[in-house]
């Protein structure tokens, strides 16, 4: 276990951190924010980005270009096709249909994303430009303006309940590392060549890589929802580009084959904290942005400084 | 390989563009009524011009084997403060040269710090430019003001001319930059160095081409050649806008890789870039004139665009590459 915990601190380095000193400056400045009781709801409000990044590892884990952009609007589609369609015009609010209605939608444009970036073989960005521009404009067309209200226990799932489908989302990543498929998605991700010479199939592989990418972003739209108690769409697309940052600030190469899910998960905290602290300032939003890219770029330029010296240490 | 595809080399991918351009041009010509009178192509050729400017540095940066997301950022910056300066009395030229240098400096920024330290350029271009939008809206407190200057409105204007062609001067003067741009690319030390860096990123430094530069230099030119497409947004629409950059994001990158070019580097072409600048403009302008919703046109757009690369884009298989 101990090494395990030095590896993931190893490759995930710098992000925690980050974390550590955000929590500490967060607590200091803000602590009424950080009761124990309203973690639900903090939780509950740095969910969907966690949930986007974790859905963005996937795709890029499995290498050559690897990366899917479709999550924000898939995220938007969810929102938008689980309130307006299915829960205001159908009338269903069963958590039983919802739910696994929403898991269905994240797969099948997984399916779409995999067959065109490994079956078609399009560059993974441009095949997912594709579904991330289909995915906007069809959410727009079922839904032109913001509608509510979303079913009660949705809403629960950003308040009291917010842990839940976080930590279903890394048990189900945590089932996956048990099986062979992950030492396969990690070969071809650091070397698709080699594992292809190894009998592995590659196109398999990453296939399966978007389609988890889909159930994944999924349910990060279910917890956009939850977060939002309506549906809106215009905000899931504005949470593609900055899952990516996430993912890459917690040290999983773009380059694919290195990296986790839990990485990605610290990553989006921090931006998320880092957001929360740029706030508690009651700074403009001018300047937020400022700090918030001015960090970024050297919150990469650190985790590529200190893996430096890590490799220099070997 | 190169039997079986036909779309094997960019050439031929250009020229498969090209064809995908006219055809839809003949298709609109056929639907619409009017699509293909001289005021529809003459505003066309002004939005491809346009978008051909802002896709330059794209073209560049990809066949070198990055990615630049800071192109948005960089043509509102421009926008806004030439707009914000030349309101405050400024003379423009000296306008002009202000930006066109702090476009390269923010350019060379995002180079040097992609290259020398080997980060992901998707990151490192995001943040810079978000840093730059910021910026610009601390200044301009949010609400630019200020306009182009009569000589820009006129040189990108529809309904202006050059000379006795029926076009304003922006068409003939980007047909020139264009002629220039594929020369550099195809006749020169820099062009050669570029496709081999792309091509081979760890052979290039043996081959004494020193990366670090050539990122800076590239991404300066990407900043650079978005910040020309910035200022002549302002005399298109004629007021500043912070966000007039933003559809070009991935409208850029759209536009490159229509054009034949592969994201991993060393292969592209500035003429396959201006093949998929007029496909994207001829079926945004069909879909609108169809009646189409934004909305529905966004999602036409990005179903197209897929189903254009699985034509001639398609990736080698991993067996292929052994």
């Amino acid at each position: 276990m101990s090494t395990r915990l030095l590896s993931l601190s190893r490759s995930v380095g710098f992000a925690v951190v980050l974390l550590v000193i955000l929590l500490a400056v967060n607590l200091i400045l803000n602590p009424a924010r950080f009761q124990p009781g309203s973690w639900g709801a903090l939780i509950g409000l740095a969910a969907p980005l966690i949930g986007a990044a974790i859905a963005s590892t996937p795709a890029i884990l499995a290498g050559r270009g690897g990366i899917d952009i479709s999550v924000g609007p898939l995220m938007g589609f969810v929102n938008a096709a689980v309130i307006e369609v299915l829960f205001l015009k159908a009338g269903i609010s069963s958590p039983l249909l919802l739910v696994p209605a929403a898991l269905l939608i994240g797969a099948l444009v997984g399916v779409a994303n995999g067959f065109l970036a490994t079956v078609v073989r399009i560059q993974p960005i441009v095949a997912t430009l594709g579904t991330y521009l289909i995915l906007t404009g069809v959410t727009l067309t079922i839904l032109p303006a913001p509608i509510g209200p979303a079913p009660a226990w949705l809403k629960a799932l950003a308040g009291p309940w917010s842990m839940l489908p976080l930590l279903l989302m890394f048990i189900a990543w945590g089932l996956v590392r048990r099986t062979p498929y992950y030492d396969q998605l990690m070969a071809v991700g650091s070397d698709d060549r080699a594992a292809y010479t190894a009998g592995v199939d590659v196109t398999r592989v990453r296939f399966i890589a978007y389609v988890m990418s889909g159930v994944l972003g999924g349910c990060a739209g279910l917890m956009l929802t939850a977060l939002i108690g309506s549906a809106d769409p215009n905000i899931g697309p504005t949470y593609t580009l900055i899952a990516i940052a996430a993912v890459a600030l917690g040290g999983v190469s773009l380059a694919g084959g290195r990296g986790g899910v839990a990485g990605a998960a610290i990553g989006a905290i921090d931006i998320f904290l880092l957001q929360s602290v740029l706030t508690t300032f009651n700074v403009s939003t001018f300047v937020l942005q400022i700090a918030y890219g001015a960090i970024l770029v050297l919150a990469v330029m650190l985790t590529a400084a200190q893996e430096r010296l890590a490799m220099r240490g070997r | 390989m190169a039997g079986r595809n036909l779309f094997a080399t960019t050439n031929a991918r250009a020229v498969g563009a090209f064809c995908v351009a006219a055809l839809l041009h003949l298709a609109g010509t056929i639907l619409i009524p009017g699509y293909s009178s001289p005021f529809a192509v003459r505003a066309m050729l002004v939005l491809a011009s346009l978008l051909a400017v802002a896709s330059i540095g794209q073209t560049l940066v990809v066949i070198m084997g990055g990615i630049d997301l800071s192109i948005p950022f960089v043509i509102g910056f421009a926008n806004v403060v030439a707009a914000q300066l030349y309101g405050d009395g400024w003379n423009f030229v000296l306008v002009c040269g202000l930006v066109g240098v702090l476009a390269l400096l923010i350019g060379g920024l995002n180079g040097l710090i992609s290259r020398s330290l080997d980060i992901q350029p998707l990151i490192v271009t995001l943040g810079i430019g978000m840093v730059v939008q910021g910026l610009v809206l601390l200044w301009t407190a949010g609400f630019p003001s200020g306009s182009a200057p009569q000589a820009v409105s006129s040189f990108v204007s529809i309904g202006g001319s050059a000379g006795p062609l029926p076009v304003p001067w922006l068409v003939p003067s980007f047909i020139v930059l264009a002629a220039l741009v594929v020369l550099v690319l195809e006749r020169t030390a820099y062009g050669r160095r570029l496709y081999a860096l792309g091509s081979n990123p760890g052979a290039a430094p043996l081959a004494l081409i020193d990366p670090v530069r050539m990122w800076v230099v590239t991404y300066a030119a990407s900043a650079f050649f978005a910040a020309v497409a910035g200022v002549l947004l302002l005399g298109f629409t004629g007021s500043a806008y912070g966000d007039v950059g933003q559809p070009y994001l991935f409208q850029t990158i759209a536009a490159v890789v229509v054009g034949g070019a592969a994201l991993v580097g060393g292969r592209g072409s500035y003429l396959g870039t201006i093949a998929g600048v007029l496909v994207l403009t001829e079926i945004n302008t069909l879909l609108i004139g169809l009646g189409f919703q934004p909305s529905a046109v966004q999602a036409a757009l990005g179903f197209i665009i897929v189903l254009l690369v699985s034509l001639y884009g398609r990736e080698r298989h991993v067996s292929t590459t052994i």
